[in-house]
C-alpha cells in the first residue's frame, strides 16, 4: 500500500521521461560501444591460421642425410599476400618420420649447412656445429637448431614455417 | 568524496548545469520533435567520428591496398562489415539531419537576432559535412568512388579562371590517382574533423549562450525564460 502510493508519487511524468532517457540511451551507448569495443579487439578473438606449405612428394627425399629444401612461402599479412623465398633442412631416417630445422642458427639467425664430411651442421657466423638430429656439439647456439611443424599426407610433405615453441 | 573533491577543483557541476540543466521553450508534438534535429546531427557526429577511427586503423589510402584494406574490414574484422555499414549510413544520415535542421532554424525564423552567427557557423557546418562526404568517398577506391570523384572535380574545373588549378590542387597532380587518394584521406581524417571540432565547440557554445529560441506562434509570456 505505501509503497505503491509511494510509486505513484514519485514516478512523475519528468521522472519518468528521465529514467527512459537514461535507460535507452545508456542501452543505445552499450550496444554501439560494444560493437567498436568488439571491432578493435578483434585481433585477440581471431583465430590462428594454419598456412601448411608443400615440400613436395615423401619418396624423393633421400634418407638419413639432412637435405635441403627450397620453397616459396605465401603468407597472407592482413590484407597484404607476401610471397617469400625460403627453405628448409629437412631429415628423415624412415621416409616416414619427418624432421624439418629453421635454416637459421639459434645464436643469432645466421643460415648454416650441412658438412658431408664432419657430418655436421656448420654455423659460419660465431663457428656453431649442430649434429644432424640438431644438438648443439659446440658453440654460442643457447639451444637446438629450432623445428617447424612437419605433416604427412597423401605422400606429400609440408610443414608449417614457423617455430612453434623455442627448447 | 572524490566527486565533490573534484567538483572544488574543476566546477564541472556548474558546466553540467549551464548545458543540461537549462530552461528550453515549451513545445508539443512535431514541434518539439523538430528541437531534437540538432543534438540528432552532434550525435552521428559523434558516431562518425569513433567509427572513422575504427576504421582508420584497417584502412590504406593507397591505390593498390584500398580496396583489399576495405574487404579485410568487411570480411575478417570482428563486426567491421557493421562498423563499416555504420559510417557509411551515417554520412548519409548527416547531410539528411543538417538540412532538416537548417530548415527547421529557418522557418521557425530562430537564425534572427541575436543568432546570427549561430547560424554563419551552422552553414559553414554543412559545407563541412559536404566536404566529408566528397573525400570519404573517394576512399573505396572501387568504380563508383573513382568515376563519381572524376565528375567531382571536374565540376570545379568548371570555375571560371581558377577552374583547372582547383582540379589540380584538388587531384594533387594532373591526373587522378595515389596522390589524388592520400589527399583526399588527409582531408577527411585530418583537416575536415579538425576545424570541425572547433567548428561544432563554438556553434554549441552559441547556442547555450543565447539559449533556444522560442517557436514563432507561441504566445510570449514577459516573464518566461528565453531570450
Amino acid at each position: 500500500m505505501y509503497l505503491s502510493d509511494d510509486f505513484k508519487q514519485e514516478l512523475s511524468r519528468r521522472k519518468f521521461l528521465h529514467r527512459a532517457i537514461v535507460i535507452l540511451g545508456g542501452m543505445i551507448g552499450m550496444v554501439l560501444s560494444g560493437i567498436g569495443i568488439g571491432y578493435f579487439i578483434s585481433p585477440v578473438l581471431g583465430k590462428k591460421r594454419e598456412d601448411w606449405v608443400d615440400l613436395g612428394p615423401v619418396a624423393a627425399i633421400a634418407l638419413d642425410v639432412p637435405v635441403k629444401l627450397e620453397f616459396v612461402e605465401r603468407r597472407r599479412d592482413s590484407w597484404v599476400t607476401n610471397e617469400k623465398r625460403s627453405s628448409v633442412w629437412v631429415l628423415t631416417s624412415n621416409g616416414k618420420d619427418f624432421i624439418a630445422f629453421d635454416p637459421h642458427c639459434t645464436h643469432l639467425g645466421c643460415p648454416y649447412r650441412w658438412d658431408e664430411v664432419k657430418q655436421r651442421f656448420l654455423c659460419p657466423c660465431h663457428n656453431a656445429v649442430f649434429a644432424a638430429d640438431g644438438r648443439v656439439v659446440s658453440g654460442p647456439p643457447p639451444r637446438a637448431l629450432d623445428r617447424f611443424p612437419v605433416r604427412v599426407k597423401a605422400g606429400r610433405l609440408s610443414i608449417r614455417p614457423q617455430v612453434e615453441e623455442k627448447v | 568524496m572524490i566527486l565533490q573533491w573534484l567538483d572544488e577543483r574543476t566546477g564541472f557541476s556548474s558546466v553540467w548545469q549551464t548545458l543540461f540543466v537549462r530552461k528550453i521553450p515549451e513545445a508539443k508534438g512535431l514541434t518539439a520533435w523538430a528541437y531534437t534535429l540538432g543534438s540528432a546531427t552532434l550525435f552521428i557526429f559523434i558516431v562518425q567520428a569513433v567509427t572513422g577511427a575504427l576504421l582508420a586503423m584497417n584502412y590504406v589510402p593507397s591505390p593498390e591496398h584500398a580496396y583489399d584494406s576495405l574487404r579485410f574490414i568487411d570480411e575478417k574484422v570482428l563486426w567491421g562489415a557493421f562498423v563499416r555499414g555504420l559510417h557509411h549510413w551515417g554520412a548519409t544520415l548527416m547531410v539528411i539531419l543538417t538540412g532538416l535542421h537548417m530548415v527547421r532554424v529557418y522557418f521557425m525564423g530562430a537564425y534572427k537576432y541575436p543568432r546570427e552567427m549561430t547560424w554563419v557557423v551552422g552553414v559553414a557546418l554543412l559545407l563541412l559535412v559536404f566536404g566529408f562526404g566528397f573525400t570519404g568517398y573517394l576512399l573505396p577506391w572501387d568504380q563508383k568512388a573513382y568515376w563519381s570523384t572524376v565528375v567531382g572535380v571536374n565540376m570545379a574545373g568548371q570555375v571560371p579562371i581558377l577552374g583547372p588549378y582547383l582540379a589540380k590542387v584538388l587531384m594533387g597532380g594532373d591526373d587522378m590517382g595515389a596522390a589524388t587518394l592520400t589527399r583526399f584521406y588527409a582531408l577527411h581524417v585530418l583537416v575536415l574533423p579538425m576545424i570541425s571540432v572547433a567548428m561544432v565547440g563554438t556553434h554549441l557554445f552559441l547556442v547555450v549562450w543565447h539559449g533556444i529560441s522560442e517557436p514563432p506562434e507561441q504566445k510570449r509570456d514577459p516573464g518566461a525564460a528565453g531570450r
